[in-house]
């Protein structure tokens, strides 16, 4: 570096301070940061509010109610609304812990084993993955009706097609497999250990922050799924999950006229377990992200 | 306590790369044999391959006369201290020593009086209880070394146990491990590719490159006798000095003629020339430093160097220097040998004579590079 | 064009070494679309060396093999039996015997369905005594193709079965003339959680994948070469059959029954692809630098910065979406907030404006994304080593300097592979799209195509419509899928073949 750019930064430094210039730059991202953060949280604020708007269940163009109670928290009750509830509950729960058990058991063998199928069913799975998945949708969905598994029948027929395909989803898991030294794996098959015994006695136990993420993102995924719950929904009232349902409130302008606070009620009631839930979880969030995902 | 050997082993990979070629071995009961060779040199790919952690591609490997190709690693008999320690993070020092017992349902009082009597020779009785991840490089090096002790193992495979270790820490635990094979009395097969490890650990050592097997011997076999170049160059440090030069034969006596410098092969190697009959020509001559010693301008056999750089090692000083055509050599003397004057005038530009006698002299074939004494 | 030396190439000016690369680049393309038909080539070469060893392996292992292995080309393990090894050779005549009941039965009668996809559809008989005209229905093309399908993969799984069948018994000989033993019942049982737990491991969680994904796919790939549609279900209103490449032809004519559907796939495409560029790369660079502020050594209160962008990833999105969608209605709230600041008089149609609605979605994308990439770019911009920093201090960089020369740079490498499953995810992107504007407003050139399609439609919402509407097209719904398929995998390859940080996993380990 020449002497000239060194005295170039003295000269800017004396100028400016370099505390206070940097007290400048912070100032100003303080101030993004505040916007943004405004920006962000607006939206759900908006619901909030909305949601304990008594004098009127339309749409209007302001924000604060005028009248406040739980009103339409209360009718909720006497829609079907409890019923798209416990229909997406179970479904999260069911899909939680299967889905958690074959996404693990995929990402620790592509993780751990090396097999002669390998790398060609990885390149299989990227390839299938590029097909849209409403595709395959449209003729399970058949085969799920004649089945009878549609309709008001449809957690068995909805839990099934979310888990039976999950095994595609290995990538982050993987990622973090990856990240725990093959050598205690060997170690372990020198002290006696079967293959299997090495999964439970030695992998699983430093697996943790992966296995909550997996629940975490398992459980998660059905709250918010929208097209394969309208397919196998069939739009029969009982058989929709939490999505559709709300969804076919706002569907029309006739149905927003009666049900947009109402949807704003439902909104909270759904948002709220499920946003508590992954505060609680977060850290492992993060950590299967910012690991699994970014270094896989 | 077993023995091991090795038939026609090979390792083939996928794609078609050979990683070991046509491996033969006999490593005897309690022996303590080190494989030593640059990074890639195949030592380590053989090691997994007598665990049973990687396939063997052809050949066969006897553990105590049992073929052990389809076992698994469980199953051979062996133990294993890994490169990174493998300790189980989540284990306490108890517990991983003690896994391998667990799993063979061995009593929890016969566990206790095993790990306990382990951690005492070691002298990690007061980490116990503590996770590895609050132990330093040493202490669970020697957990590990725990962990292989306690499964009364037929061969003792280690896998560059020291490589993680600052040198301080690695001198010291090179003589515990000496004093630890006394007290195992086991087969002992260590991988490095530190020869001072190799050299001072041994009773024999298997060098390698590429795959090959270059030379198998004891310490001072591959010393005094390398089988060839390689072997030459990569025992002994600093590197052996090598150089090319013409070998003649006059009157029934050798010589050579290293940088224009008549020097008669006399001693032991000029009777080993004669008897092998060695034919005059073009030769690879190699000279350790330390066999290389300072000469009088004017005395028979001085050649003239000038020194480049000069390292003093505190007991002795390693000399950089280069002669008339420019070829690099590097001579070590002790500091004892000199006078206060001398050591004064060693600085770079100074002009030295140097010489070495016949018996420390080595030939090798220039194309084969084979040593053309053995 | 003239190749320079290292030396060379570092004497010319910035311009020069720009327009030297630029060259460059493009004359790798043919080089790389060469080497892509050559890889083509030689897979399609392997692949057919490949099936000529096994069918050499099958006739050698007959010629040299003993009585029990020659018997067992006809019944499946005869020869594990005959061997002792009963576990396996018990399942193996099991499978056979499953496969040539199911055959006879059922299979033959689809197979032979499977050319036409039936023959007699429904159709109205007379019934005499009753003196009135009822509906008798026929053979459902539907099934046809389904059992069909799924015959076939049967049929392949059997030669499978049947080859392992095969090698089996040439490696039992091979292990009893070395004079070994062979694997007993127990000894398999007890591998399945050993050596051979991967097989265990992944039984399941490939079966799911066979079964909900591959075999629906292949089905769907082959329903875009019939006319099955909402008027031809295949049973109760008409059969549908074999169209050949009759569908692919239609969607790129201009004038199919009045409906232009080349221009309307052009439409949909073109926007899809400019939606998938801007929603992708506005998140990441946005996402990076909301996660530099926040990680900016001086500013405090970082975690509380995070929590309140991670909250938004924790609310179910349909939420977030469908909610937005309605605050930015003519007379919902930003309208109302707008006009009541006296910003603007009259509402502002946002989601009428075809140009206002696509630049909307963006936005909206970007509140949605942004904390997910910010989470992203915080775990690998705490990665990055900070000796480059200071090194770079030293060296007398400024801030924006260090950006582009360390940060980016660093970030590109490690989130390559992760942009553009991103990108190919944004072209998918259903939920965003279809909560947010359900494709509005209708875009007059693409109508008429199976549903109104719209300015804002993707292709996947567009093929939503088709398959969802009055007029179910599901041949058209197919035809779709493959070409998204297609445009996808484009990509993929192309990037790949570009890309140098296509990362080696085992380099991690």
């Amino acid at each position: 570096m020449s002497n000239e750019n060194i005295a170039e930064l003295e000269k800017r430094k004396r100028g400016m301070g370099l505390k206070a210039s940097a007290r400048l730059s912070n100032t100003i991202i303080y101030i993004l940061l505040v916007v943004i953060s405004i920006i962000w949280i607006i939206p759900f604020l908006c619901i909030v509010l909305q949601s304990f708007r008594v004098e009127s269940t339309w749409k209007v163009g302001y924000v604060i109610p005028q009248q406040w109670g739980f009103d339409n928290y209360v009718k909720l009750w006497s829609t079907n609304f409890p019923r798209w509830y416990l229909n997406t509950f179970v479904i999260a729960l069911v899909v939680a812990v299967v889905q958690t058990l074959i996404v693990l058991c995929m990402s620790y063998t592509l993780s751990r084993f090396r097999f002669k199928m390998r790398a060609g069913l990885m390149r299989f799975m990227l390839i299938l993955g590029m097909f849209p998945g409403m595709l395959a949708m449209i003729i399970l969905y058949r085969v799920l009706d004649d089945l009878g598994m549609t309709g008001e029948n449809m957690l068995p027929g909805l839990i099934l097609v979310y888990v039976a395909s999950s095994g595609m989803g290995y990538y982050v898991s993987k990622g973090f497999f990856d990240t725990i030294p093959k050598s205690l794996d060997e170690a372990a098959r020198i002290d006696g250990a079967t293959r299997a015994q090495v999964l439970t006695k030695i992998i699983l136990p430093l697996a943790k922050p992966i296995v909550i993420y997996t629940i975490l993102t398992a459980f998660m995924g059905p709250w918010g799924d929208f097209v394969f719950a309208r397919y196998v929904s069939q739009l029969k009232p009982l058989g929709m999950n939490v999505a559709v349902g709300l969804q076919s409130w706002l569907a029309t302008d006739t149905m927003t006229h009666d049900y947009y606070t109402l949807f704003c009620a439902g909104g909270v009631v759904v948002a709220l377990p499920v946003a508590i839930l992954f505060m609680c979880l977060q850290k492992y969030y993060v950590e299967g992200v910012t690991g699994g995902a970014v270094k896989g | 306590m077993a023995s091991v050997k090795l038939t026609k082993v090979k390792k083939i990979y996928d794609n078609n790369v050979v990683a070991v070629h046509d491996f033969d071995l006999d490593i005897k009961d309690k022996e303590f044999v080190v494989f030593v060779g640059p990074s890639g040199c195949g030592k380590s790919t053989t090691l997994r391959m007598i665990a049973g952690l990687e396939e063997i591609s052809e050949g066969t490997i006897e553990i105590d006369g049992e073929v052990v190709n389809d076992l698994q690693p469980k199953d051979r008999g062996i133990a294993m201290v890994f490169q990174n320690y493998a300790l189980y993070p989540h284990m306490t020092v108890y517990d991983n020593i003690a896994f391998s017992l667990r799993l063979q349902k061995v009593p929890e009082d016969v566990i206790y009086e095993k790990v306990t009597n382990a951690a005492e020779i070691l002298g990690i009785t007061e980490y116990l209880l503590r996770k590895p991840r609050a132990l330093s490089g040493g202490q669970r090096q020697r957990v590990a070394i725990g962990r292989a002790m306690v499964r009364n193992s037929k061969v003792f495979l280690m896998d560059e146990p020291l490589s993680n270790l600052d040198a301080k820490l690695r001198n010291q635990m090179r003589a515990e491990i000496i004093l630890l094979r006394q007290k195992l009395d086991t087969t002992f097969i260590y991988v490095t590719h530190d020869q001072t490890e190799a050299m001072t650990l041994a009773d024999r050592i298997v060098i390698m490159k590429d795959g090959y097997i270059m030379q198998v011997g004891t310490p001072e076999e591959c010393f005094d006798m390398p089988n060839n170049l390689f072997v030459a160059e990569f025992i002994g440090a600093p590197k052996m000095n090598v150089l090319k030069t013409e070998l003649s034969q006059e009157g029934g006596k050798y010589f050579v003629k290293p940088f224009g410098v008549k020097l008669e092969v006399d001693g032991v190697k000029g009777d080993m020339l004669k008897e092998k009959k060695v034919p005059a020509g073009e030769v690879i001559l190699g000279v350790r430093p330390e066999h290389i010693v300072l000469a009088k301008e004017g005395e028979p056999g001085a050649i003239p160097v000038v020194l480049e750089v000069n390292e003093m090692m505190g007991s002795e000083l390693h000399l950089h220097v280069y002669t008339e055509d420019g070829t690099r050599l590097i001579v070590r003397v002790p500091t004892i040998d000199l006078t206060h004057e001398q050591r004064e005038n060693m600085v770079n530009g100074h002009k030295l004579f140097i010489t070495f006698e016949g018996k420390v002299m080595h030939f090798f074939d220039p194309e084969s590079e084979k040593n053309l004494l053995v | 064009m003239k190749r320079y030396s290292d030396l060379e190439y570092l004497r010319l000016s910035k311009g020069q070494k720009f327009l030297y690369k630029l060259a460059s680049f493009f004359l790798a393309i043919p080089r790389g679309i060469g080497t892509f038909f050559l890889g083509i080539g030689r897979f399609f070469k392997k692949l057919g060396v490949g099936i000529g060893k096994e069918i050499s392996d099958v006739v050698m292992t007959f010629v040299k093999g003993d009585w029990k292995t020659k018997t067992s080309y006809l019944v499946m393990g005869f020869g594990s039996i005959a061997r002792g090894q009963m576990l396996r050779g018990l399942l193996f005549l099991l499978f056979e015997a499953v496969f040539i009941f199911y055959m006879v039965t059922a299979g033959g009668y689809w197979m032979s369905m499977l050319p036409s996809l039936g023959k007699i559809g429904p159709h109205e008989e007379y019934n005499m005594v009753l003196d009135t005209h009822y509906t008798v229905y026929g053979d459902n093309s539907f099934k046809i193709l389904l059992y069909g399908v799924l015959t076939l993969f049967f049929i392949v799984a059997f030669l499978y079965t049947w080859r392992l069948n095969i090698k089996q018994n040439k490696i039992s000989e091979d292990i009893l003339r070395s004079g070994k033993k062979l694997k007993s019942g127990k000894d398999d049982l007890r591998s399945l959680v050993d050596d051979q737990f991967h097989k265990t491991l992944l039984a399941l969680p490939l079966i799911g994948i066979l079964v909900f994904t591959v075999m629906p796919i292949v089905f769907m790939i082959l329903v875009a070469f019939t006319n099955y549609d909402g008027s031809h279900n295949g049973y109760s209103n008409a059969l549908f059959t074999w169209v050949g490449l009759d569908n692919f032809k239609t969607i790129f004519s201009w004038d199919v029954g009045g409906v232009n559907y080349a221009a309307t796939f052009g439409e949909v495409l073109t926007w899809t692809l400019i939606w998938a560029f801007f929603a992708t790369f506005t998140n990441y660079f946005l996402g990076i630098f909301v996660a530099m502020m926040i990680n900016k050594k001086g500013i405090r209160l970082k975690k509380v910065w995070r929590t309140i962008l991670v909250l938004t990833i924790a609310i179910p999105q349909f939420i977030s979406l469908l909610y937005v969608s309605k605050m930015f209605d003519i007379n919902g709230l930003v309208n109302g907030a707008l006009m009541s600041l006296h910003i603007t008089d009259h509402a502002i149609d946002f989601w009428g404006t075809p140009w206002l609605a696509r630049i909307m979605v963006i936005v909206i994308n970007i509140w949605i994304g942004i904390p997910y990439l910010m989470l992203i770019a915080t775990g690998i911009l705490m990665n990055i080593p900070a000796d480059l920093y200071e090194s770079s201090r030293i060296d007398g960089a400024s801030g924006w300097k260090q950006f582009t020369k360390i940060t980016l740079p660093y970030m590109l490498f490690i989130t390559g592979p992760y942009l553009l499953t991103s990108f190919t995810g944004n072209m998918n992107n259903f939920n965003v799209i279809y909560l947010l504007t359900g494709g509005r407003p209708t875009n007059p050139v693409a109508s008429g195509a199976a549903g109104s399609v719209g300015y804002t439609d993707l292709l996947i919402t567009w093929l939503f419509k088709i398959t969802t509407g009055s007029d179910t097209k599901y041949y058209l719904a197919s035809v779709v899928g493959i070409l998204v398929f297609l445009v996808v995998a484009l990509f993929t390859l192309i990037v790949y073949g570009l890309l140098p940080s296509v990362k080696n996993e085992e380099d991690f380990q």
